[in-house]
């Protein structure tokens, strides 16, 4: 297992974002549903090792980021990429990418091809040597993916990852994902059903900081059959069906 | 990384962090502090020829503290282990370009306090930005040296003795020069460890 954790809360003050969240989670595209406020991006954040939570356990690749020298094992075999990814507009493509890539220790005989490597796999090749200000919402989006998989992560943590993606380019994330999730451990979190749906094998569903449901998006979907749920698609229905119940 | 990778690295962290315009700024200061010790803009003698000298000192310290601020947010804070130590280089480069700049902009006329209070005087204002950005963040740190520089202006004039108002205290008094360097120590440690503050919120 990638991911190992056992009662997990993060506070903020008085508000409590993650309170008790047990997870598992293997190679293949996990993700975390839920509505604003649900918990997933500060369970996400913990993940990455950049708040610590407040206790519980949490191992990641077989390692208690809790401790320096784990952490930085953990940080090389890792990639993230938050809801807002911020950037230098005066860096290319390949310059951040890059900056991202040394900064993950990577041996730097290697940087330049994995750099182009991960530019071509979000499709901005040709953009490869365009300054981040010139870039579309979209194509920046693509440059955060590129970076956050250009070490060949184990565990690739991205959040809210479709957003500002075009359809067509929504399906080539989706297909990069499956590709990734072939050897590594994805964890996506997304208001997008679809997205789950297409692209993972797993999936948990967060409401008020707690996770309410747990399995396949098939066990999902099943769980809004026979119900007078709302929601346009099954899977939507099935969200919508666990949510009610775990409000009730 | 091996050796090939780092000078690359060092590169981009210095662009990001907008250092290149950070040294033009400070080569400014020191041109501009040139300019008003020789035509004699500073007028009286004693703490009060300290006065705009300390506006320089000040100034600077803002400048370098503001340099904390990165682009990148937390994507960058969950990488490995070079970070902290380029925050340090960083902080330790701009310091020391600040002081050699305003020294040379002082060398031709006499600086009241000399090289050495204004060594001292730059590396306590320095922590201080530092240390507050650590609080309020990169993008807010200049209001640490700001907020000193008035009181630092009030203990001219009025001949404050703390040590703690190390630009009204004498060059070779130690307890100023003792609290400016802890200020400085504790601002460029823990902006080199942790990093200045992404957001208010966290």
């Amino acid at each position: 297992m990638n991911v190992e954790i056992t009662g997990l809360t993060r506070r903020f003050g008085r508000n409590q974002a993650v309170a008790g969240v047990d997870l598992r989670a293997g190679p293949g595209v996990f993700g975390l549903l839920g509505p604003n406020g649900a918990g997933k991006t500060s369970l996400l954040r913990m993940m990455a090792t950049v708040i610590p939570p407040s206790s519980g356990r949490m191992l990641l690749l077989g390692r208690d980021p809790g401790s320096y020298e784990p952490r930085r094992e953990i940080r090389q075999r890792l990639g993230y990429l938050p809801q807002s990814l911020g950037y230098y507009p005066g860096f290319t493509v390949v310059e951040f990418v890059e900056y991202f890539a040394l900064l993950k220790d990577m041996p730097a005989r290697q940087v330049p091809k994995a750099v182009a490597a991960a530019v071509e796999r979000v499709d901005l090749g040709a953009k490869a040597k365009a300054k981040l200000r010139t870039l579309s919402g979209g194509m920046l989006r693509r440059v955060g993916i590129a970076q956050a998989i250009v070490n060949n992560p184990e565990l690739l943590l991205l959040d809210e990852p479709t957003a500002g993606l075009d359809p067509e380019q929504r399906v080539q994330f989706r297909a990069l994902l499956r590709d990734v999730g072939q050897n590594a451990t994805v964890v996506v979190s997304t208001h997008l059903v679809e997205d789950v749906g297409a692209a993972c094998t797993a999936v948990a569903l967060m409401d008020a900081g707690k996770i309410v449901f747990q399995g396949t998006p098939a066990e999902l979907t099943a769980r809004g059959e026979g119900t007078t749920a709302a929601g346009d698609a099954p899977l939507e229905r099935g969200y919508t069906a666990v949510l009610a119940q775990a409000r009730s | 990384m091996t050796a090939v990778g780092l000078p690359v690295l060092v590169r981009l962290h210095l662009i990001s962090r907008r250092v290149p315009a950070t040294v033009i700024a400070l080569v400014a200061c020191g041109a501009v502090l040139r300019g008003a010790l020789e035509w004699h803009w500073v007028k009286g003698s004693g703490n009060a020829a300290l006065q705009f000298p300390t506006l320089f000192e000040a100034g600077t310290a803002a400048a370098i503290a503001v340099t904390t601020y990165g682009p990148f947010g937390e994507p960058e804070r969950a990488t490995g282990r070079w970070l902290p130590w380029l925050r340090l280089g960083t902080a330790l480069l701009l310091t020391g370009v600040a002081i050699a700049v305003l020294a040379a902009g002082a060398a031709a006329a006499n600086l009241p306090g000399g090289t050495l209070a204004l060594a001292r005087n730059v590396a306590g204002a320095t922590g201080i930005g530092l240390l507050a950005a650590a609080v309020v963040g990169g993008a807010l740190a200049w209001i640490g040296p700001m907020t000193y520089v008035v009181v630092a202006e009030v203990a001219l004039s009025q001949s404050w003795t703390s040590p703690w108002t190390w630009p009204a205290r004498p060059p070779h008094d130690r307890g100023a020069a003792i609290c400016a360097a802890a200020v400085f120590v504790a601002g460029i440690t823990i902006t080199a460890v942790r990093g200045c503050r992404d957001s208010l919120s966290d």
